[in-house]
């Protein structure tokens, strides 16, 4: 490990660091991903610095070529990181110094790398919450057009995983994959929103926790790197960090979501529900078994939802009891941060694909509406003829017990055997018998009739157009 | 216990259900805390149903007056609740029919208990919502004032529990109880404010599944319970437990903050700091230590942040997964909102208690303050005669290695020891050693500087105002 004179931070400190502290210590494997952002923030800094008499012209033109020079490094792929080389900061100012000597050293006059670490990481955070915002935009589109087209397939609608009420695919695909689930997702797409509104509070300008003494633009710091507002409180910039637990959380939700999503359609695509089919690209075959087809897309997505979930708990264990301001436990951030973006963004867009690609089995779907599954129909006939709810549901009850004895489907009950149940029954219940019917009576707003539907689908898409101006 | 067959869902069932299942799927004694919404919703429902025809008028009366009974019943604390009572909307629908006949089973028509439940839980969290609310802003109420009090107070400021750069009791205060720590308080009100907007979307009216089909007006049943919107897909409606998520989540991010406040709390009032003191209050002894002044009340609101935590897991593992629309699961839900609600407005009015009473002792601040925490701005010192920074902080180090090896601070070494390290060092150098002149440097915005720290109580004090009005 480096000596003291070449360790920046030695101060005080003599001799080395203890070697399993140094590779713990070290974050530089992770936060390379904040190259860009962090050459980003410096050259604003830079600037501020000049406008504060700090720097003179001719050193903020050295060090701002020196960062343009690193930048294309960076994306070139390029930029040689040290073994010494403890975060990604570091690397950077020592390169600068290679580049330009040492006037790189002023750049971080009155800057800690506590706030410069915080800003790298939230000008991270708004362009990943835009990235996934997008896939995320996207596959809602997917699901409300698909419920557009699909919106005159019925199947049945299930609750405790066993034949409810007829439903529209439409209301059921947007429920799970149209206009329910799509309404899901449009509140993850919200919260995203809304989370981006507190990501981009510029923390510059806090130093190591006092603030900064050197007069410092902070205004223009936040021009620059196009951020709404800047941190109230120098303490609580360096601290807080809601917006990783936040984006943490807002991921885990909308994971769990589309891990429901993944269940429903791995369950009607199982030869025993035969609902849909998946493209053969989103599926595995089996090494040992030629009849195979597996659903492994939805599995995938169904399984991260573990992870993420685990990253948020991991950072809202390590913020907890943690004494102010900082302290090194809050290094675990970015690991998390870039492990979620990254995961997310893959989820997402696999999500998509299957949706665009997924085969519905109309004729299974029809087969699935077995008449038991109009029952609650039937008894809704009785309570418009008059009877309570309660008797209309114990009188469909025997009637279900009696096509189950008589070895036929309800609706092959005779005339006769319903009139002896109940002397309401008449020849118009053969009305009840019809999918349609059923379906087309939910017309108080969000139920399966057609028109409201349509509704639905509308509403979804105006709500889109809403959501892609915040993203 | 009662047959299966005489269960509101009976039926087609016959024999008893298992009894060990009974105990599990019970969920009465959790869910008895709904029973005012209940009532509250049903009323409305039944008002919607009489304008739906379903009801005649002098039947509403009956309904309404009997759920007015029950109401006094409720709140005098002596509604009687049956063995066979499964949940709490069967032991009133049961009273119900006791006192009003058989009217009372025309009251569930076209409503399923699936949106019955979700309506009572949004209810109920609507206004715990504003519970909480009005104790988190009376918290931050009390942190800002006490900040604009003791705004003259200073002390060290920590990271990594290192002493790092002298701050303002009221920006630290602020930042652990004053504005910073406010600030932090600030943003889980505005997310209170935000998932408040999506609790109250009334889904009243989606059935079971697949919506209502008789015509209700959606309209009047949420002008009725105070809503702001209604639902938009009806199986959402039903499986949709996001805003429980949130609120669990907003809590634990709330729960973590006040873990935090309370270490640096019970830190700063162990005798080796020595930095405040608890009101007796909020203290206890021990049955054998005499000596013994023990922070429990801080103690149990960094403890509870565990089982909020829990809660939030227990949740979101819930629901992954989770086929479309409703299962059983979902009942876990009750139980956590109750508990998480009692917790944090437990802990809230314990944690204002504490803040109010909480003495400081100015004379330990002071001593706290040992010269090497002006080691920095010695650093600036030499930084502003020119010198690049990391040559400034090597600097510095020297010399505060220098006047530990003597034995002195570094306040106490001679202007020749400091001109030994750098010629730059002069006789102006002792302005430094000035805890006001160094708290007041950092006067950009949100520094510690007297005028920055007042800024910011202003900022704090208008935004609480906001918040009042949203809360």
């Amino acid at each position: 490990s480096a000596s003291e004179g070449d360790k920046h931070l030695g101060g005080k400190l003599t001799g080395s660091m203890d070697p399993i502290l140094e590779i713990l210590t070290s974050s530089i494997a992770i936060d390379q991903r904040l190259a860009d952002v962090d050459i980003q923030a410096s050259v604003a800094y830079a600037k501020a610095l000049e406008k504060a008499s700090i720097l003179t012209k001719p050193e903020l033109e050295k060090i701002l070529s020196g960062l343009e020079k690193i930048s294309e490094e960076v994306s070139k792929g390029v930029l040689v990181v040290n073994k010494s080389d403890e975060d990604i900061q570091t690397t950077i100012e020592r390169r600068l110094k290679e580049l330009i000597g040492d006037v790189a050293g002023k750049l971080s006059i009155g800057r800690s790398r506590n706030e410069q670490v915080v800003t790298d990481l939230k000008l991270l955070m708004k362009s990943s919450i835009s990235v996934v915002s997008t896939h995320l935009l996207q596959l809602i589109k997917t699901l409300v057009e698909r419920a557009a087209i699909e919106i005159d397939v019925i199947l049945p609608g299930y609750t405790h995983l066993q034949k409810a009420q007829p439903i529209r695919w439409s209301q059921f695909f947007c429920s799970c994959s149209g206009p329910c689930h799509a309404v899901a997702l449009t509140r993850d797409s919200e919260r995203l929103g809304e989370i981006k509104k507190r990501v981009n509070i510029l923390p510059l300008g806090s130093g190591a926790l006092a603030g900064n003494p050197l007069d410092i633009d902070r205004e223009l710091l936040r021009s620059e790197l196009d951020c709404a507002s800047i941190t109230l409180n120098s303490m609580d910039a360096i601290s807080d960090r809601d917006s990783v637990v936040e984006l943490l959380f807002v991921a885990t939700l909308l994971m769990t979501h589309l891990s429901k999503l993944a269940e429903d359609l791995i369950i009607y695509s199982t030869s025993e529900f035969g609902l849909v089919t998946l493209s053969d690209a989103l599926t595995t075959g089996s090494i040992l078994m030629p009849q195979k087809k597996n659903p492994i897309s939805l599995e995938l997505i169904r399984s991260k939802t573990g992870r993420v979930l685990g990253r948020l708990v991991s950072i809202i264990m390590v913020l907890k009891g943690l004494p102010s301001t900082f302290s090194k436990d809050l290094q675990e951030d970015k690991e998390a941060v870039i492990d979620v973006v990254d995961t997310l963004t893959a989820v997402i867009q696999l999500a998509t694909a299957v949706i665009s690609t997924l085969q519905i089995n109309k004729e299974n779907m029809e087969k699935a509406l077995t008449p038991e599954i109009l029952s609650s129909d039937l008894a809704l006939y009785l309570v418009r003829k008059g009877m309570p709810l309660r008797q209309a549901s114990t009188a469909v009850i025997k009637a279900v017990h009696l096509a189950e004895t008589k070895g036929i489907t309800i609706n092959n009950l005779t005339l006769e055997d319903l009139k002896s149940i109940s002397p309401l029954f008449a020849s118009d219940v053969s009305q009840v018998f019809s999918i349609v019917n059923s379906v087309e009576q939910n017309t108080a707003a969000g139920g399966t009739a057609k028109s409201s539907v349509t509704t639905q689908i509308e509403q979804l898409r105006e709500l889109l157009k809403k959501l892609k101006e915040q993203a």
